[in-house]
């Protein structure tokens, strides 16, 4: 296995980069829900790092359960667009007020999916918060309420974001270089 | 909800000090994995162990994975104190010949951990470790090897730093001790 600095682009956006705008968002998020019980679901592995940052910078205190999710069929994406639940929330979200918590989105067709699923127990109010937001992927319209950066169409890791499972430990965004990256052998 | 400061009853490990910690951890970690860069795998127990299995892995320096695992008790009530654990989210890695850290936010009476413990072990990990953050040792019910340890703690009731009370205030960003006559769920 390669190391990272073999393969990487180039730092999309840096650790204090990062840790400014996580805070930015905490207030912002802080001020929003100030009066609201607010549940934050971390969408695992990705959100995972992003989350626990988020948590820290808030000025209320939230409630935190995770879900894990992963597609049906070959590949990124089955036909059909829908996803499988392999962790399912703990908490009935009925008339709470959820803050979903998620790393990237691209397609937002998993976002989407997910969203349509949890509207169907009637939280109070769904939200979404991502890291990332690489607009010019988007296939289907889906809500961001909070956006840490905006990103261009590249191939990113780091921050809780792996390549091939590897790299999420890293405290910045890297863009790949995919010239120079060789694929791990399974 | 109530504010925390109304039932804080000291703040045992303040942010500086888990901080300060952790590195040294990640750190100590990195050094005795330097030959198994590439085939490590962190594995943490959901909800409690993500913050800081999120921090000490941002101070690993030697390649490695990240996996989530969530387990609850059968039957109802409390965790039994012996019998199986009921895994909700198993891992999506294969561990068969990796290099295992298992990383928990405490270790109480150690039933469940030496559960999960014996559980891997059949997958036949190249090696299996335990890091844990807080080491409640006076509560031990089962014997439990703890390789990497963080700070032992007294029988206190803590929360803060990824552990709960009642699911609220896993956000703050160092360990404290409840105040139990002031302490009034919601």
């Amino acid at each position: 296995m390669q190391d990272y600095h073999e393969f990487m682009d180039e730092i999309l956006v840096d650790e204090s980069t990062i840790a400014r705008r996580v805070a930015e968002l905490g207030a912002q998020i802080s001020k929003d829900y100030q009066d609201k019980d607010l549940l934050i679901v971390c969408l695992l592995r990705g959100g995972m790092t992003f989350t626990a940052d988020l948590m820290r910078h808030l000025t209320i205190n939230p409630e935190l359960d995770c879900m894990s999710l992963s597609s049906y069929g070959v590949g990124h994406y089955s036909s059909t667009g829908n996803v499988r639940v392999n962790l399912d929330l703990r908490t009935n979200i009925e008339g709470r007020h959820v803050l979903l918590v998620e790393d990237i989105v691209d397609s937002g067709r998993t976002l989407a999916h997910v969203l349509n699923m949890l509207r169907t127990r009637e939280p109070a109010s769904l939200r979404v918060c991502v890291l990332l937001d690489k607009k010019m992927r988007r296939e289907v319209p889906v809500q961001v309420d909070y956006v840490g950066f905006d990103v261009p169409d590249k191939y990113v890791f780091g921050y809780g974001i792996d390549i091939d499972e590897h790299c999420r430990h890293l405290p910045f965004i890297a863009s790949v270089d995919l010239s120079k990256y060789k694929k791990p052998s399974a | 909800m109530q504010s925390y400061q109304k039932f804080l009853s000291e703040i045992l490990i303040d942010e500086r000090a888990l901080q300060k910690r952790i590195a040294e951890l990640g750190a100590e970690i990195s050094r005795d994995y330097r030959d198994a860069d590439g085939n490590l795998v962190l594995i943490c127990i959901l909800r409690g162990g993500v913050v800081f299995m999120v921090d000490l892995m941002r101070h690993i320096t030697v390649r490695h994975q990240v996996d989530f695992m969530a387990v609850s008790s059968y039957g109802s009530g409390a965790r039994q104190t012996t019998g199986s654990v009921r895994l909700s989210l198993d891992l999506q890695t294969d561990i068969c010949g990796k290099d295992v850290l298992l990383v928990e936010d405490i270790v109480d009476s150690g039933n469940t951990i030496a559960y999960v413990l014996e559980f891997l072990q059949t997958r036949q990990p190249h090696s299996l470790k335990v890091c844990a953050l807080l080491d409640k040792e006076e509560r031990r019910e089962t014997p439990v090897p703890i390789d990497y340890c963080g700070f032992k703690i007294a029988n206190k009731f803590v929360f803060g730093y990824g552990l709960d009370l009642d699911e609220y205030y896993r956000n703050l960003p160092f360990i404290a001790v409840v105040d139990v006559d002031k302490y009034h769920p919601a």
